[in-house]
């Protein structure tokens, strides 16, 4: 990868990480929330399900950890274990795919 | 970079790569809603496991890691601070996140064990000497003991248990307050009560089936019938003439008579009492001809020589009373089952009730209890929440059928 994807890349690692850090206090206060009446899983499911801000939340949150936990990956896999290339990226792509996919999916499950 | 430096890098990065394993396997897990309520609650369960507990505070310690280690960076790229102030504002704002989602993944756990922090209540809806009430009583000796609390049996008897019903579903649901009913309770009385002031579904959650057993046909000592057959034939000969007592219109005990009354195709008048241990005294005195009692209530009856025992509802002899055939040699293929067990106010939490069915389960290992329970005719169970609840929601479909067919109702 070029100079200025390696410059990209970096922006995104740096952007998703300020998107990250208060998605992850909010998701905290929501969990204290959830957690501590001790709700069941009927209960938690029918205070989220039709939630479209919760959706939307927790959409953003998953595509931001979809982007900033494969390119930290790419760092960590270059400098520690010397694989890189475009075997590599391609990998780290799938990951993030899988992420995403994933993500999106628990968020649906929990608040469409 | 310097040498801390380099420790916090290496700290980031490695918590970032447990975060990124354990990212994908949280999604999938939560993704398990959209298979239902039951897969989730399945998971929230699993989750509870001593070493899923222990993956979670690894979580946590990752998380805050990787949250100082990147805030550090960002400062370090972005904010012209000094060092020592960008460490302080990392470190706090990690420490912060570490503290809160401790506090959080403890919270449920926490309510857990501190209950119950007094005395817990067992609604028992039927009198003092039915079976509900003797299975209540034998569970709640070893509860005692196991939570280091009394646990009060109150007995609310009426409406075929709809009185203590109502009373239970009205009660707080922080777990102090349980309700014990028999099966029938749950099951069969939404079908049979034109009005019935509680809702056995939405009112509360299954915790434990505890114990389950067959009823018993019995007579009083004197009585001039030694056989089911001698039974059934004097019924025939006399349509209308025989009595049976019972524990109220819809009580296990009375579904149980239906039954049999309808499988041997007789005629006799229904007698409704109290409870189940009111109903026996009146057996006993000779206010009633005949009776299908829980072989917990009737068994000390039987043993003390003041009622005979026909038969049981088992398909086979029933190892609490030897030499008492099964009601089904005479009518073949005749079976009744009646259970009793733990349900808890709907909106008790789940952590109560899910400690209340394990601390159960544990109660019925014990080999002295489960003696005891045997001895009364009782079968002890100790099943999930989960299967208590499948059950129930088959037996109901049962008893819909049954009550339907037999056309009992109670306006």
């Amino acid at each position: 990868m070029g100079a200025r994807g390696e410059t990209w890349l970096w922006i995104a690692q740096r952007a998703s990480a300020a998107l990250l850090a208060p998605c992850v206090a909010v998701h905290l206060a929501t969990i204290v929330y959830a957690v501590q009446g001790g709700l069941s899983a009927a209960e938690i499911l029918a205070r989220t399900r039709g939630s479209v801000g919760g959706l939307a939340f927790y959409s953003l949150f998953v595509l931001a950890a979809a982007v900033h936990a494969p390119v930290g990956l790419r760092a960590v896999l270059a400098e520690w274990a010397g694989w890189r290339g475009p075997l590599c990226d391609a990998a780290l792509v799938a990951f993030a795919v899988l992420l995403a996919a994933t993500g999106l999916r628990a968020a649906w499950a929990v608040f469409a | 970079m310097t040498a801390p430096g380099r420790w916090y890098a290496a700290a980031h990065r490695i918590s970032g790569v447990a975060l990124a394993v354990f990212l994908p396997l949280h999604f999938w897990a939560l993704g398990q809603a959209l298979e239902g309520e039951r897969a989730l609650e399945s998971f929230l369960r699993w989750t509870e496991q001593p070493l899923v507990k222990a993956l979670e505070w690894a979580i946590v310690l990752a998380l805050a890691f990787h949250l100082f280690g990147g805030l550090r960076v960002l400062m370090i790229e972005f904010l012209p601070w000094r060092d020592w102030l960008k460490n302080l504002a990392a470190a706090s704002a990690a420490a912060a996140l570490g503290v809160a989602l401790l506090f959080a993944l403890s919270a449920t756990s926490a309510q857990a064990q501190a209950w119950p922090q007094k005395p817990v209540k067992f609604i028992v809806p039927f009198p003092p000497g039915g079976a509900t009430d003797i299975s209540a009583r034998l569970l709640a000796e070893r509860l005692q003991e196991i939570w280091g609390q009394t646990v009060v049996i109150e007995n609310r008897g009426g409406a075929a248990g709809g009185v203590g019903a109502a009373e239970a579903a009205r009660a707080s649901p922080d777990g102090y307050t349980l309700f014990f009913p028999s099966g029938s309770v749950m099951t069969a009385n939404r079908h049979i009560y034109a009005k019935l002031n509680y809702d056995p579904e939405k009112d509360f959650v299954p915790v434990t089936k505890v114990v389950m057993g067959p009823q018993v046909l019995v007579v009083p000592a004197n009585s001039p019938y030694r056989t089911v057959k001698d039974l059934i034939d004097a019924a025939k000969a006399q349509p209308g003439k025989l009595t049976f007592g019972h524990a109220g219109i819809g009580s296990q005990v009375h579904l149980a008579s239906e039954n049999f009354v309808n499988s041997a195709g007789i005629d006799a008048v229904q007698v409704p009492y109290r409870g189940e241990g009111p109903a026996l005294t009146a057996l006993v005195s000779g206010e009633t001809t005949f009776m299908l009692a829980n072989v917990a209530a009737a068994v000390g009856h039987v043993n003390s020589g003041r009622l005979r025992a026909l038969g049981v509802t088992s398909r086979t002899e029933f190892a609490a009373l030897p030499g008492v055939p099964p009601i089904a040699k005479t009518l073949p293929g005749f079976e009744n089952v009646g259970w009793f067990g733990i349900v808890a106010p709907a909106g008790t939490p789940k952590e109560v009730v899910h400690k209340v069915y394990q601390d159960t389960k544990k109660a019925l290992e014990s080999t002295q209890l489960r003696a005891r329970f045997y001895v009364q005719g009782l079968v002890p169970v100790g099943n999930t929440p989960e299967e208590m609840a499948r059950e129930m929601r088959e037996e109901s479909q049962l008893w819909a059928r049954v009550v339907r067919e037999r056309k009992i109702s109670v306006q």
